[in-house]
């Protein structure tokens, strides 16, 4: 059995599902956008703030955003019964765990594709190349971890509420050290270079370990 | 020879008793069916036969390999139809079954054949939400024999399928040994020669009718 | 006296001769005043909570691999008495702070990390009571537990490099004078024996709670649930 190929064909129904649908990405696009609203008025954002506040409601919107994303790959499953189908085959679990963290990761990019210009449009932060690398390196650790434990609830009573719960911890780090990154990207103070060297040990550790963990959490 | 032997299948959903002591042997090529009314637990004990669930005790064998330690090989040789179909909605008939073909590896030539067995081929394009229940149904029988398993376990197969309910069922299961759950026992009568009553969770015996060709 | 009264009646003993170490023995300190004595067991609640969670961790991995429910049970049991001890360095760690900083709270790694700790073992706890008893319950903890173990240092190693973006508060530890360090090392090794005995209770009680799941004395099939009691 070809896991790869397995994880790609998983991938492709994942995102062919969701283009004949079209309910997820627009979906979080508008909310995206209504997050920043929020943080302009939460903040109190104005021309001499923008800049320092910026690059923290970014995350705030990609944090809700995900919880939102990741919890739905899983949510519709469990709604079609089809997991079950799924896992019944002798595919491997871990390969269907990638296809759909690759699926879901492919979907927040989506919506960064909103986020980030809409973030330059209300707040005037730089769209550079470096920002957009810093957001898609955290974007991957934080899918591989968002999608496991959206596995993980998706069979426990009060799924909703326990993965934020869950996740939120585990991202921290990945916040703590992208938030740094966008924000050195966008002319304050700090070590890009460090954030993204950072930002990228924890994908690979994160990654093999969900990876390793697939397999127990997939398997009925 | 016995293709599957189980052994004091017994199961717990947290405090609930749903499956006790269930003993059953089922012969290569034997069709069986699971009778019992609702919330006797024939769910529960085809969802252990399948592989799908595994019980709080008890042993399976299935074409003589233990089902709890080489699930994985198993899955190759058993057809499962859940109580849900199980489909995913955006896609059509057609992409849904290719999906797992490719799943299972199993050559895509086999949609065709499937969609046919089932009497779909009219409708292979269509997307799956605009199925109708019967064609939902007759599509998730064509998933559980795609990769073409020596064991087909279904769950109230007859479900939402019309008049050609029999007929149908006799084509899907030519050959290959069955175990299917049923509230019809008519049609269990005439697809299975034996059957289980379960009550309660637990085996009332089976038996073995003479096979009434009507 | 049952063998675990016996033994819940020398960890009590033991940390009343820590207690009297303390307040009679450790001098006081030069620099904070008395406050400072809350480091004493402070610090051991938090090594005594680390203590704990790795327990969580070995009985997850065990689980995973064998699927012990001995395993599992040490499990659950480092989980709450775990949660247990954090809570306590968390508020002692806040009331030395106030009179030391003159904040509560000051985002360091060490408080940041102990919070997330707090936090993901009581996800832990919340994840067991929600999921179906049994197997899968005891995986997905399982997962959890070493998750959370992982992140813990990780979060913790995050939030140093931030500080070296970032520089706030510097906490000052300078070399402890013997009798400090000869208290410290009491009381530690009390708070452990504590921990320990606390988790072998909790062990009884979750065996307990194990056997009245899956062995009834009267057969009772398709019955609604009763309603569990608070762990």
């Amino acid at each position: 059995m070809n896991p790869v190929r397995v994880a790609i064909a998983v991938a492709r129904k994942d995102l062919k599902s969701e283009w004949r649908t079209r309910e997820l990405v627009p979906a979080l696009a508008q909310f995206v956008v209504l997050a920043l609203l929020i943080g302009n008025f939460g903040f109190q954002v104005d021309t001499r703030n923008a800049s320092a506040i910026a690059p923290g409601i970014l995350w705030f919107a990609l944090v809700f955003a995900g919880l939102v994303a990741f919890g739905r790959t899983f949510a519709a499953e469990r709604e079609q019964a089809s997991l079950e189908a799924m896992l019944m085959t002798p595919a491997s679990p871990v390969a269907i765990f990638a296809g759909k963290a690759m699926a879901a990761t492919v979907l927040l990019v989506l919506c960064e594709v909103v986020l980030l210009p809409a973030l330059t449009l209300f707040f005037g932060t730089p769209l550079g190349a470096d920002v957009v690398a810093a957001v898609l390196l955290a974007t991957v650790g934080m899918a591989a971890l968002g999608v496991l434990f959206a596995a993980i609830v998706a069979r426990v009573r009060a799924r909703e509420l326990l993965l934020p719960l869950l996740t939120l911890p585990l991202w921290i780090p990945f916040i703590v050290a992208g938030g740094q990154a966008v924000q050195s990207a966008m002319g304050l103070p700090g070590s890009y270079q460090e954030a993204m060297g950072l930002l990228l040990d924890f994908d690979i550790l994160f990654v093999v370990l969900t990876s390793l963990a697939a397999r127990f959490v997939l398997d009925e | 020879m016995s293709f599957v032997v189980a052994n004091g299948l017994t199961h717990w959903f947290g405090r609930d008793l749903v499956l006790e002591g269930v003993d059953l042997v089922v012969d290569t090529g034997e069709h069986m069916a699971v009778l019992g009314d609702n919330g006797a637990g024939k769910t529960t004990l085809l969802r252990i036969l399948a592989t799908a669930l595994r019980p709080t005790a008890g042993r399976l064998q299935i074409a003589g390999l233990d089902a709890f330690r080489e699930k994985r090989r198993l899955r190759h040789h058993v057809g499962y139809l859940a109580h849900a179909p199980g489909l995913y909605p955006a896609l059509s008939a057609v992409e849904n079954l290719e999906f797992f073909c490719d799943l299972q590896e199993v050559s895509r030539t086999r949609v065709e054949e499937a969609l046919d067995v089932v009497g779909m081929t009219s409708a292979a394009h269509r997307r799956a939400d605009q199925l109708s229940r019967g064609m939902q149904q007759r599509l998730a029988i064509a998933r559980a024999i795609l990769h073409e398993p020596r064991l087909l376990v279904l769950d109230e197969p007859d479900a939402s399928l019309g008049e050609d309910a029999a007929e149908l069922l006799t084509r899907v299961t030519q050959g290959k040994t069955v175990i299917m759950a049923t509230h019809d026992r008519a049609l269990a009568n005439r697809l299975c020669p034996r059957t289980l009553e379960l009550r309660h969770g637990r085996s009332h015996g089976t038996a073995t009718r003479l096979h009434v060709v009507t | 006296m049952s063998r675990h009264e016996r033994w819940a009646a020398v960890a009590v003993g033991l940390m009343v001769v820590a207690g009297a170490a303390i307040f009679l023995y450790a001098p006081t300190d030069y620099l904070q005043g008395p406050v400072q004595r809350i480091f004493y067991l402070h610090v051991s609640s938090a090594i005594a909570a680390y203590g704990c969670f790795t327990v969580v961790l070995i009985g997850g991995l065990v689980y995973l691999r064998r699927e012990s429910l001995v395993a599992d049970r040490f499990a659950r049991a480092g989980a709450v008495v775990g949660v247990v001890f954090t809570t306590v360095t968390l508020v002692m760690g806040m009331l030395w702070a106030k009179p030391i900083w003159g904040t509560y709270w000051t985002w360091d790694a060490r408080l940041t990390s102990t919070l997330v700790l707090w936090m993901i073992y009581a996800g832990y706890l919340l994840v067991r009571r929600l999921a179906d008893p049994g197997r899968q319950a005891a995986r997905i903890a399982a997962v959890v537990g070493i998750f959370g173990f992982v992140d813990v240092p990780v979060v913790h190693f995050s939030v140093t490099w931030w500080r070296t973006q970032h520089p706030g508060p510097v906490v000052v530890n300078d070399a402890l004078p013997p009798e400090m360090l000869a208290t410290f090392l009491l009381t530690m090794a009390c708070t452990l024996v504590l921990a320990a005995v606390l988790i072998a209770i909790r062990y009884r009680i979750e065996t307990l709670s194990d056997e009245r799941m899956h062995l009834a004395e009267e057969v009772k099939v398709i019955t609604a649930p009763e309603p569990r009691m608070a762990p």
